[in-house]
């Protein structure tokens, strides 16, 4: 296919994945928040503060908020401010605008559920949010976005199309919950005893629920809820599909099917990038990822995981015309 | 039985429908039985209404792009159709493949030797200083000698009912969905009266023109690859390119997925570049390479006019047609009908002054009020005046840009177009005026669809049929048989 479109196709995954994320991530917050005993401490300021470095667009918040972190000003960050990039607004009309530039070979019905949604979404602000409540809004958000990956699973030909979105989707999930169990780092606890205390599980929890997790966490360990089952079963699970683990796997086979057609793409950056992610995952002992970091774990994961989005923009869209294969 | 044309006012234009007031000509009085059978007006509008609905479902729309609401609109369709008969087709059809032989020829001569030039037929100077003549392109041999691929000539018929032709559309000639795309409709709309009628089908239209672009490939390519080149999404047209490229399963194509290696074109693909040999391109000259023509144009592609003057890839419409649909250069192609072919024109052109002309021009400043004057370079209604309908101050100021750029305008009288009933808001049927584009495709033989864009001014009184100016489209019925359907025509002096 065409480099322009497969890359309009994967970043409209992508985009459309960050949308869903965001949506995640404020939850997780707005319930860790509630979560907190005190109501003198769910006011505190510092307990919005995590969102904004968790994004990584902490400077563009300073930049256009101040320093004043009130959960307002994350809010309208994170989910209706036009000027961040990486908004739910701002990822919700990327996606948009990429689906309208393909819109014959998506699916009319692709096209038009986004139209509709990005149509309503625009004349959202804080306001309905806080009129509707944080949960009760989140969750409409994320339904949205999931009606629309259902109606692109049921339309989309399993042509490189389809798997170029896939590709982007689960390169996006990835990297999307490695800062989702990142959140909880920057959750400082009440002092350093506080670990393992009741207040800590339920931050946990809450982690676990933002990803859709909580049951589906219980029934395949059957114990007890503590950092290291946690960390374990959204690093590595096999089965869960929000874990980093199954969604690199994803990405892999997606890319495997791309590039199937065509022998000479066999030995592929991206794909080796992808297979030594995979391997690193499914080999490391998570005491020890815990014991060296976990923040600086989850850094390096996404930085390899930026590593091989760079290594899929070269070898399949920006890759030098001199020297390119020539197709018969 | 209600009659829906009772209150029909004729007017004092050329009626396609009707000879005199209350009298359908032959080929339209089936159409207007079959319209008595309707109960009533309302019925009509429940007609329309389906036929608007199915454009929207079929997305044959043009956007109206903006952040607010990215809304989509349809090209207003008029329910009733413009029947032309079979002998007035095979007419039209032998003076439009004459004009297309003529046009040809004139670009193989003004590329080739110049014979036109040389023999005083036209000056020298008209096609030198005609901004679409590409100098670059003399002596260059072009694919299978077809100088033009596809040409839309505007038609219209005056007070009389006599055919002529307004304007040459050489470069890329839009409407054809909409064609295609009314057609559609009206099968849903009105089976039976189709089937009755028996009209001309269109549809074999996207695969002529798929075999025209094949054609045009180099010869030793056994299976060429062959892509439509769009301005991309946010141009009007756009869904006229990629229902097109569609209809013919090929690739629609940006300028940025085309890149030229060695002076052949290929297109990016995730897989590696991939040969491409001809080009249906929907992108002006101007604006096809940037190391060539625009400097700033980014949709072109770096170095395609060398791949192309080399013969590596054959574009549709070729380099350089546009001189041919200059307006004062149109003013000369009755002169090239009997240069080239020795024959009289079968369809005229309209009356043309050229300002560029000592003694026309005379004529054009003294009669400013009452001529429309038109850039020679412009299309879709720019740059144009039309004197019955202008200020004073208006007229002055083109009489002022003539004066300084005599080259640069032709002048034409005012011409009271045709007009065929059309259903209007508000639901009554009253005539508006029409014009006509038919689709000449040139290549192992001249093939015209047996149809076209009839474009229906929609606004009462209006003479201006663009869409955007209040313009809509009819479906365009060419009959296939005058003596089985309907009884034969009585003879009619004032046509053909």
């Amino acid at each position: 296919m065409l480099s322009r479109v497969a890359n309009l196709v994967y970043w409209m995954a992508r985009y459309l994945e960050r949308a869903e994320n965001t949506a995640r991530i404020v939850d997780v917050n707005a319930q860790l928040v509630l979560d907190l005993q005190s109501r003198q401490a769910a006011d505190d300021p510092k307990s919005w503060e995590p969102l904004v470095y968790v994004t990584g667009d902490e400077d563009k918040f300073f930049e256009l908020y101040g320093e004043d972190v009130t959960e307002r000003a994350v809010i309208e960050f994170m989910l209706f401010d036009k000027r961040n990039p990486s908004s739910l607004i701002s990822c919700i009309a990327y996606a948009r605008e990429n689906a309208r530039c393909i819109r014959d070979q998506l699916s009319g019905d692709v096209w038009e559920t986004l139209n509709t949604f990005y149509l309503k979404l625009k004349s959202d602000d804080f306001a309905r949010y806080a009129q509707l409540g944080s949960a009760e809004y989140l969750n409409r958000v994320k339904t949205q976005i999931q009606l629309l990956f259902g109606v692109a699973d049921s339309m989309i030909p399993r042509t490189d199309l389809w798997w170029f979105f896939q590709l982007g989707r689960h390169l996006e999930r990835a990297d999307n919950t490695s800062r989702i169990l990142d959140v909880k780092y920057y959750m400082l606890l009440p002092d350093a005893n506080a670990v393992g205390s009741a207040l800590d599980m339920v931050q946990w929890a809450s982690v676990l629920r933002s990803c859709s997790a909580f049951e589906a966490f219980r029934r395949s360990r059957r114990g007890q809820l503590n950092l290291e089952r946690v960390v374990d079963y959204l690093l590595r699970d096999a089965v869960f599909p929000r874990s980093i683990l199954f969604s690199i796997a994803e990405a892999e086979q997606a890319l495997g099917q791309i590039t199937a057609a065509g022998n000479h793409l066999d030995d592929n950056p991206p794909a080796r990038l992808l297979g030594e992610l995979r391997t690193e995952l499914e080999q490391i002992a998570v005491p020890t990822v815990i014991a060296d970091g976990l923040h600086e774990f989850l850094d390096d994961v996404q930085m390899k995981i930026s590593d091989i989005h760079a290594a899929i923009q070269a070898t399949f869209v920006d890759y030098p015309t001199s020297g390119a294969r020539v197709l018969a | 039985m209600a009659d829906l044309f009772a209150n029909y006012e004729h007017g004092k234009f050329y009626d396609e429908m009707f000879a005199a007031p209350g009298q359908a000509r032959p080929h339209y009085q089936r159409l207007q039985e079959r319209f008595g059978l309707m109960a009533n007006m309302a019925e009509l509008m429940d007609r329309q209404r389906t036929a608007d609905q199915t454009f929207i479902d079929r997305g044959v729309t043009f956007t109206v792009y903006s952040d607010n609401a990215g809304t989509e609109k349809i090209f207003p369709f008029d329910l009733l159709p413009r029947i032309i008969p079979a002998h007035e087709w095979a007419h039209l059809e032998r003076g439009l493949i004459q004009r297309m032989q003529a046009l040809n020829l004139f670009l193989a001569d003004i590329y080739g030797p110049q014979r036109i030039l040389s023999e005083g037929i036209m000056p020298r100077e008209m096609v030198e200083t005609s901004k679409n003549f590409r100098k670059e392109l003399v002596g260059c041999k072009i694919a299978r000698d077809l100088y033009v691929h596809i040409n839309g000539s505007d038609m219209i018929r005056d007070e009389a009912g006599l055919y002529s032709v307004l304007e040459d559309n050489l470069r890329t000639p839009s409407g054809v969905s909409y064609v295609l795309e009314n057609r559609q409709v009206m099968k849903r709309v009105f089976p039976n009266l189709l089937r009755d009628y028996r009209v001309r089908p269109v549809e074999n239209y996207t695969n002529d023109l798929l075999n025209l672009l094949v054609h045009l490939a180099p010869e030793h390519v056994p299976e060429p690859t062959v892509v439509l080149l769009t301005p991309g999404v946010f141009n009007s047209a756009y869904f006229e390119h990629s229902f097109l490229a569609r209809q013919m399963g090929i690739e629609i194509v940006e300028g940025g997925d085309l890149v030229v290696e060695n002076d052949r074109v290929y297109m990016r693909r995730t897989d590696g570049l991939a040969p491409v040999h001809v080009i249906y391109r929907r992108i002006d000259d101007d604006f096809l390479d940037p190391t060539v023509f625009r400097k700033d144009s980014l949709l072109g592609v770096p170095g395609l006019f060398e791949a192309y003057r080399k013969g590596n890839v054959a574009l549709c419409n070729p380099i350089g047609t546009g001189v041919a649909d200059d307006k004062a250069v149109y003013y000369y192609v009755p002169k090239m009908i009997k240069f080239y072919l020795g024959e009289d024109p079968i369809l005229p052109n309209i009356e043309t002054f050229l300002s560029g002309n000592e003694t026309e021009l005379s004529y054009i400043l003294a009669n400013l009020p009452k001529l429309v004057v038109k850039s020679v370079n412009e299309a879709g209604g720019y740059g144009m005046l039309v004197g019955p309908h202008s200020t004073r101050a208006q007229i002055e100021e083109f009489r002022a840009k003539i004066i300084a750029h005599p080259r640069n305008f032709i002048a034409q009288p005012t011409i009271g177009l045709s007009r065929c009933p059309s259903v209007c808001e508000g639901g009554t049927i009253e005539g508006r005026h029409i014009d006509f584009r038919p689709y000449i495709l040139n290549g192992e033989t001249i093939k015209i669809m047996p149809g076209g864009l009839t474009r229906v001014a929609l606004r009462k009184g209006s003479l201006v049929v663009n869409s955007s100016q209040g313009g809509g489209s009819k479906d365009t019925w060419v009959l296939s048989d005058d003596q089985a359907n309907p009884p034969a025509p009585a003879p009619e002096k004032i046509i053909v």
